[in-house]
């Protein structure tokens, strides 16, 4: 009798391997003349309509951009205690490139980029240089934040403002900052209730943050990285309450296309098309690439299923906005100065 | 007096999920097994329970039964990883902790795999609706508070009595409390100690995943990988705080949730103070309050994680 059970709870263990067992490859075939290769690395999954997300269908992208360039391989759901092993494993696989998504994994690029300098890393957000063959990347978020701030100050009616933000550190700081820039510009006189729930990933915390803002009174929010999707999903549940997102995936929920008035999104297509680019040319890092609106490094949209909300005054703020981050870097530059 | 009722009025539907949960654990601890995979199995509850009107509706709108229907799956998914993790502490009687740590990685990679493979990328559904109690509701202020949430919730706060009940006046609550404090005595006695356990399990394992899918199908209306965060765990910690008795386990829930909610609204009173000490006061009040309550633990199960082998005296 022990003797089956052990065979079931094996069978049972087993069985999940060898039902969904797949590789996570988006590309095959040997590598060709020319060809890169390319890792990801992320912490959430490819799907998250996050932050890892925006990464990975960047990195399609540039392959569309880059017909035959590359061949691109990622990893999901790696803790900084695990990336490591991966990552060594993809180096052992002769990988050109590895990129690290989050500026969690930069000490293991750091290790790594002095083990193996023929190899080429990338992580951000970060602005450091940290070795010749380290690239990083940093969007410069204030800029997304500010256009978002600019459609809440003028949506709002109750003056009444939600922030739901996972931490206040990298680009999510310079989003928030932006923001409160935006809503500033267009409309002193409302509040915007920032609030943390401490993590880039806990959606019903998220949920119950956006809630308690709305039972408060706010009655436009907004929030960034992949958590923010719970406080989307809770604005669902209010008929009067719009939502301005960072990323345009959100627009591919049933609650985005209600409530998400307007999304920008990273486009790491530029960046990664870069990195290659930078490959080619021989550099293989000591670089650090920024993400805004002047380099392509921006996308912004509206949701045109919500576009009867969106006022002339609305489209010609974001349109004035725009053209001046397009046509130079750093409009924003005293976003560090707002305190939150 | 708004912001007091805002924050009475999410205090009672935040706590639901860890009040089932913590409940169900009571339940195991009580007959001599605690299970550190509630986390695991709550995952999969949330998963199963969200499955249901997801596949139904494609993430549309569904009628309220297919959200039931999720519910009771997802417990009935909870119970039979219960009787899973019967089988590995029982039956091979395997250190419950280290069985509980592999009980909440596999359910909770499970679970992921699962929702990957059957529906994909980060979903919402419709969920279930609030039901205000009629008349009730409409009283100022208490009906806010009370009677304005979805039948889960009352109907978690209603089986807490029942628990009770359940626990210390029926002789099924009777055989697990003495399987939990003197299996060997149990056994004498005629009670058969290892059923009494898988039927604790199967029990709290049920709750756990009702637990879970309250999540997914009644509060956030969503699953992601990551949507239990943790929950597992502080429902492990408020049985404890409430000395394995249903209702001082309520009272934990409500505390921690309680706490979690005047967080929520105090970030945004902007007051300087650094945001970290507001995210990590409800844990530090559990920590607080378990400190000046665990010398009270006269009401453990004395035969708690000890595992039973009847052909050894102990």
């Amino acid at each position: 009798m022990k003797k089956l059970l052990t065979v079931l709870v094996v069978l049972f263990v087993l069985a999940p391997l060898a039902v969904f067992a797949s590789g996570a490859s988006e590309a095959s075939g040997a590598e060709a003349d020319g060809q890169y290769k390319v890792a990801l690395i992320i912490e959430n999954t490819i799907d998250d309509r996050g932050w890892c997300q925006s990464m990975h269908d960047g990195i399609l992208g540039a392959m569309e951009a880059l017909p035959g360039k590359i061949h691109y391989e990622y990893s999901e759901r790696m803790t900084t205690v695990d990336a490591e092993s991966i990552a060594r494993q993809y180096i052992a696989d002769g990988f050109d490139l590895i990129i690290a998504h989050g500026s969690q994994y930069r000490n293991m690029v750091s290790d790594l980029a002095a083990e193996f300098p023929d190899v080429s890393f990338a992580f951000g957000t970060s602005s450091d240089i940290i070795a010749d063959n380290v690239f990083t990347y940093m969007p410069e978020s204030e800029e997304t934040g500010y256009l978002s701030g600019l459609i809440a100050g003028l949506l709002t009616k109750t003056d009444n403002i939600g922030l739901v933000g996972p931490v206040d550190s990298g680009d999510a700081a310079r989003y928030n900052r932006g923001f409160i820039l935006g809503v500033e510009a267009v409309n002193p006189d409302a509040a915007v209730n920032v609030a943390y729930t401490g993590s880039f990933s806990d959606y019903v915390r998220s949920a119950e943050l956006a809630t308690t803002q709305i039972l408060a009174g706010a009655d436009v929010l907004t929030g960034s990285s992949q958590q923010a999707i719970g406080a989307m999903r809770a604005c669902a549940e209010y008929d009067d309450v719009l939502w301005v997102g960072q990323d345009i995936a959100q627009f591919e929920t049933p609650e985005g296309q209600a409530k998400c008035v307007a999304a920008s999104a990273y486009n790491y297509t530029a960046v990664v098309v870069g990195l290659i680019e930078s490959l080619d040319e021989g550099v293989t890092g000591g670089v650090c690439i920024p993400m805004n609106f002047n380099n392509g490094g921006f996308i912004f949209e509206y949701n045109s299923a919500l576009s009867d909300v969106v006022t002339d005054e609305i489209r010609a703020a974001v349109d004035e906005a725009i053209s001046q981050f397009t046509a130079s870097a750093g409009v924003l530059s005293n976003w560090a100065d707002v305190q939150i | 007096m708004d912001i007091i009722v805002n924050i009475l009025s999410m205090t009672i539907p935040f706590s639901v999920a860890l009040l089932l949960a913590s409940i169900g654990e009571m339940f195991n601890q009580r007959s001599g097994v605690f299970n550190l995979g509630c986390e695991g199995i709550m995952a999969m509850g949330a998963f199963v329970g969200m499955l249901v009107p997801f596949m139904v509706g494609h993430g549309g709108a569904v009628g309220q039964g297919w959200n039931w229907l999720g519910l009771l799956l997802a417990a009935l998914t909870g119970a039979l990883l219960g009787l899973f993790f019967a089988v590995i502490v029982v039956t091979f009687r395997a250190p419950q902790g280290i069985a509980g740590i592999g009980m909440q990685m596999f359910g909770v990679g499970t679970a992921g795999t699962l929702f990957r493979h059957f529906v994909g990328g980060t979903q919402s559904i419709p969920g279930m609706q609030n039901t205000p109690v009629p008349l009730l509701c409409d009283i100022p202020v208490i009906g806010t508070i009370f009677f304005s949430h979805n039948l889960v919730v009352y109907l978690a706060f209603i089986f807490v009595p029942v628990a009770w009940y359940i626990l210390f006046k029926t002789s099924w609550g009777l055989r697990v409390r003495a399987v939990g404090t003197h299996p060997r005595a149990a056994d004498t006695m005629g009670i058969n100690v290892n059923r009494t356990r898988y039927e604790a399990l199967a029990l709290g394992g049920a709750l756990a995943g009702l637990a879970g899918a309250y999540l997914s199908v009644c509060q956030v209306k969503m699953f992601s990988d990551d949507l239990i965060a943790g929950r597992g765990f502080i429902a492990v910690a408020l049985v404890y705080f409430g000395h394995w008795h249903p209702v001082k386990i309520m009272l934990g829930a409500l505390l921690f949730s309680f706490a979690q909610t005047i967080q929520y609204n105090v970030q945004g009173l902007g007051i300087n103070i650094p945001y970290e000490f507001f995210v990590m006061l409800p844990y530090v009040v559990v920590i607080i309050v378990l400190a000046f309550t665990s010398r009270n633990q006269t009401t453990s199960p004395a035969a708690l994680g000890k595992p039973f082998n009847r052909e050894i005296r102990t």
